[in-house]
């Protein structure tokens, strides 16, 4: 869904200004904003990847990140109940609500509240979650540093890192 | 044999000059920052040379790389700003008498992506905020890294090349895909640890021929080498060397020409001067053989910026340099060229040099190894190569400056050869520890030449060793040891054995090793040590083969030609360091938890076996409950008078001890590295007794979870009431076992009477240094905190009132406000005692932090 959103937009708006674009972000990411702050539900992951694409779409710099990169997650959780994957190929991101096959690193969380505080370890979390087995990482670990960049980069936009 | 020519050997008439206590203000108002310059110019090069998409990259190559490098990195002459701990810039004019740096920074972190410099991408916006040792980084230098830099490496740093390998192996072995065991062992974090992938880095360096001849007579020497040998490999080896070497010639009078520069826009007489003289220094060295003192130390410190350009500032330490530089040192001052007040202050100007970069510690590892240095050990006296007193003016002056600047790095390390060496000096080692509260560590050589003999080193290479990193002993400029290959947490090898290959870390219905039997089953204490040995078998497998698999990446991937040029061995063979080109090669497993486990088997022998007073079921529960509804038999297992306790001259406990000590070394010591070397063990432990005791469940000494482990070769804190009965216990240990390095952390009060103090200190480290008549090797090494518990207690309160508090962690030393909070804990509960009693003095365990 996020990528026809980003494709759509895209499409529309093909000249949006860097400002312009940050400021669609900030109005438009508000479900983000709280899920990254106090609001924190069991879309955490949903509405991060959605975020992703939409600052992907809407702010040029954003998406310089992802230039010339290629490279498949999943996230899933141990029951398998959530999972999804993001590929990234030809300065786009793909959501699929299902894991791929071939990934390059696979992330397995506990909960919503794992995953965050493992992306967004602005209270030194990483290793805790690692320690406490709450977020297992396989593959290319590189590409995870890469995300929690993404990540990060996204909630300073948004003013939330 | 020098003779000393100091009439007081305290040098107590000479402080820091203006210059000095300038500089040292302004290294300490100053916060590491981000370097991005080596990073950035490796990066380009590799891009134009296509080293990413190449199998291997030749040493050649490399070489041609650091010599780009070297010649195109910025000659910093002066620095101008650095960046205060409110990430304000700030200005200053600085007067150093040393040019160059190992970064393009005031205080630099500089980054290695083919190691793992990436693990810093997520935090490149947020880590000048983090709570624990920020770094600065400029908006520009993220946006460097994260758009030009790190995304070449996403799939060639050591790691994932390592990684690929596994899966192209695993995958032809097993036809599984993606199939990495060996590296997920690694990444569940509590059972080893592995350097590899991290550095090369820990060992030392050979200055004497660029001080003595200079590099111009060893490109030479290897111009001549490469001309009469015939194999290719080893042509290509000695044109690498040729070619770094020319690097750091450029690199030098670069500098020689940045300081002329700005010497012409210098107005002020005596700054000018300054820089003239700087830019005839580099014009003379390291190319040329050094004429003076200050020539001998600049040659040092840049092969040693070179050095580290090459290799992660992680261990890679300097050696005897009161040795490598007595001879300049004391021509110097025969010719009535040099004082001791310029020497002490040239070796302080090079002490804050040494200093002026720190590892890039990613935010998550900063809690497991926060506060760490670079840990560049310098090794001062012992004897010589013949075994003489080779204590000289030169070691005096160092450790004058050390007692002044009381600094984290260099972490300085002094050798002691009872009998050989004077008892004054002995003494001016205590008193520098008494008034630095934390430095040097001392070593006793008798102890550490048998070690190091008993593994096959000459009495001549042995006698000759320097210190590594922490505490490693290698025989100077010729030992490639890497010393901190295998970091192994002993406590989870013990709780293999207790659940039967399994872990309660990573859950009791995941199989992890072999199954050496259910322990409630066992009849004999021996069954339950056999199926120890077992696990401990396993584990050695398992390190020593990811070690020598991640070796020949380095191989492939990461030869070392600066390094193999100031090395003894490369040079003679035409053979890079990492290929086993060094004189004496080996590998080595330090441990963690020794004490820890070794009263787990003394608890479990003397209460489940001998008295029977529980089954091995009842301790099994008793530890899976964390002891909550087993306090009576938690009671029974921390009491030294009822358990036995390693540190009491306990003959049960220490033969615990022993037999842990033999059995590893054995299990190690029969294991071959990828060099053609064996492996040896050593027991020191930097901060990670802290950090994998936050990993680890309830013990069966009374240990509760998540409790710090203890540090080094020390015994467990607050069971050794008596001084003397805990080193007889430390120093009973064989030293042939010990041979890469112990740390025994003691903690002393403070005492109002320092000249007695000072005797019983003395007389103190004699006695845990004396053989007994050969009934025991000797302790071999000794640490030192002295300081008071209030005074530990008030700095975890109120750290600014502390910044410049100096502490001894395990092996290198530390500023105490920046350890996390779990190692400050356990320097504040180590046993202290009273030197004038030798007792313990009693205080109540600090606060757990708190973490989730």
């Amino acid at each position: 869904m996020a990528s026809r959103v980003r494709r759509t937009l895209l499409n529309i708006i093909p000249s949006i200004s860097e400002s312009a674009g940050q400021w669609a972000l900030q109005r438009f990411s508000g479900g983000l904003v709280g899920q990254l702050g106090d609001r924190l539900t069991d879309r955490f992951l949903e509405v991060l990847l959605y975020g992703m694409d939409l600052g992907f779409s809407l702010s040029k710099d954003y998406r310089r990140n992802i230039k010339d990169f290629r490279g498949s997650y999943v996230f899933r959780t141990a029951n398998q109940r959530v999972a999804a994957s993001a590929t990234f190929a030809d300065e786009d991101m793909q959501v699929q609500a299902r894991p791929v096959e071939d990934w390059d690193c696979r992330i397995t969380f506990k909960d919503a509240a794992a995953l965050r505080r493992f992306l967004f370890s602005g209270n030194q979390d990483i290793l805790n979650s690692l320690l406490a087995n709450e977020v297992e990482v396989e593959g290319n670990l590189n590409y995870i540093y890469r995300f929690g960049f993404l990540a990060k980069d996204l909630g300073r936009r948004l003013g939330v890192v | 044999m020098p003779e000393i020519s100091l009439g007081d050997l305290s040098l107590s008439d000479y402080g820091l000059s203006d210059r000095v206590t300038r500089l040292r203000n302004i290294y300490f108002k100053a916060i590491p920052e981000i370097c991005i310059e080596r990073p950035r110019l490796i990066t380009r090069f590799s891009i134009d040379h296509g080293f990413f998409k190449s199998n291997r990259i030749s040493i050649l190559d490399k070489a041609g790389m650091y010599r780009y490098v070297l010649e195109q990195r910025i000659p910093v002459v002066r620095h101008s700003r650095g960046v205060d701990g409110d990430m304000q810039p700030f200005a200053f004019q600085d007067n150093q008498l040393f040019a160059g740096s190992t970064t393009s920074r005031l205080k630099g972190v500089p980054l290695y992506p083919e190691f793992l410099a990436l693990t810093l991408w997520p935090e490149l916006w947020t880590m000048s905020r983090r709570e624990s040792n920020p770094f600065h980084i400029t908006e520009a230098d993220v946006k460097t890294l994260n758009f030009d830099v790190f995304p070449h490496w996403l799939e060639n740093n050591i790691l994932e090349l390592g990684r690929k390998r596994y899966y192209d192996q695993n995958l032809q072995k097993y036809g599984r895909k993606k199939y990495d065991p060996e590296i997920k062992l690694l990444e569940r974090l509590v059972f080893f640890l592995a350097s590899k992938p991290e550095c090369i880095s820990h060992t030392i360096p050979d200055f004497s021929k660029a001080v003595k001849l200079g590099l111009r007579a060893v490109i030479d020497e290897a111009r001549e080498k490469e001309a009469a040998v015939d194999d290719p490999s080893r042509k290509e080896f000695y044109a690498a060397v040729r070619e770094v070497q020319e690097g750091i010639i450029s690199y030098s009078r670069n500098l020689a020409a940045e300081a002329e520069r700005l010497a012409s826009l210098e107005n002020d007489p005596g700054r000018k001067q300054e820089l003239l003289d700087i830019a005839a220094i580099h014009r003379q060295v390291p190319e040329f053989p050094a004429r003076s003192f200050r020539e001998a130390l600049t040659t040092v410190w840049i092969c040693w910026t070179a050095a580290h350009l090459e290799n992660p500032n992680i261990g890679l330490s300097l050696g005897r340099l009161d040795q490598v530089l007595y001879d300049a040192y004391r021509r110097d001052m025969d010719q009535g060229r040099l004082t001791v007040a310029d020497a002490i202050e040239l070796i302080c100007c090079l002490w804050l040099k040494i200093g002026d970069h720190v590892p890039a510690v990613p935010e998550a590892s900063e809690q497991l190894f926060g506060g760490t240095g670079s840990n560049q050990a310098i090794t001062l006296g012992g004897v010589d190569r013949d075994g003489n007193d080779a204590v000289n003016d030169l070691t005096y002056v160092m450790l004058r400056a050390t007692e002044l600047m009381k600094l984290r790095d260099p972490n300085l390390n002094a050798r002691y050869y009872s009998g050989v060496n004077s008892k004054d000096y002995l003494r001016r080692l205590c008193e520098v520890n008494l008034k630095t509260g934390a430095t040097p560590a001392l070593h006793n050589d008798r102890a550490v030449i048998k070690a190091l003999t008993s593994k096959g080193e000459t009495p001549e290479q042995a006698r000759d060793y320097g210190v590594i990193g922490c505490v490693e002993p290698g025989s100077n400029g010729r030992f490639y040891g890497h010393t901190a290959a295998i970091l192994l947490n002993l406590t989870s090898v013990l709780e293999l054995a207790l659940f039967n290959g399994r872990h309660r870390h990573t859950g009791l219905d995941l199989l992890i090793s072999k199954e050496t039997g259910d322990p409630r089953t066992f009849d004999t204490f021996e069954q339950f040590t056999g199926a120890l040995e077992e696990q401990i078998r396993w584990i050695a497998d398992r390190s020593t083969d990811l070690n020598n698999f991640f070796g020949k990446i380095h191989q492939d991937f990461y030869p070392t030609p600066i390094l193999s040029s100031l090395f003894e061995g490369p040079m003679e063979k035409g053979q890079d360091l990492i290929a086993g080109g060094a004189a004496i090669n080996s590998s080595a497993a330090t441990i963690i938890g020794l004490a820890d486990v070794a009263d787990s088997l003394s608890a479990i022998e003397k209460v489940v076996f001998e008295e029977k007073a529980v089954s091995f079921g009842e301790l099994l529960e008793a530890l899976e409950n964390n002891f909550e509804g087993y306090e009576a038999l938690q009671t029974l297992l921390i009491n030294p008078e009822k358990t036995p306790k390693y540190g009491n001259d306990d003959p049960k406990a220490d033969a615990n001890v022993r037999w842990l000590v033999e059995t590893l070394d054995r299990v190690f010591g029969e294991k071959e590295n990828y060099r053609g070397g064996k492996y040896r063990v050593g027991y020191w432990t930097m901060t990670n007794h802290a950090g994998f005791g936050r990993l680890m469940q309830a013990m069966p000494n009374g240990r509760k979870a998540r409790e710090n482990f203890t540090s080094g070769i020390t015994p467990v804190s607050g069971v050794t009431p008596s001084l003397t009965k805990a080193l007889h216990s430390v120093a009973r240990q064989p030293a042939s076992c010990l041979a890469s390095g112990v740390a025994l952390n003691l903690k002393y009060t403070p005492e109002q009477d320092r000249e007695k103090m000072l005797d019983n200190f003395a007389a103190t480290v004699e006695g845990y240094f004396d053989d007994a008549g050969g009934q025991s090797d000797g302790g071999m090494e000794i640490q030192f905190n002295i300081v008071t518990h209030d005074k530990l207690a008030d700095a975890v309160l109120h750290p600014e009132n502390y910044p410049e508090l100096l502490v001894r962690v395990s092996g290198y030393t530390a500023y105490f406000k920046d350890l996390n909070p779990q190692m400050q804990k356990e320097i504040i509960d180590r046993t202290e005692y009273l030197l004038s009693t030798g007792k313990m003095v009693a205080f109540e365990p600090f606060p757990l932090p708190n973490k989730r």
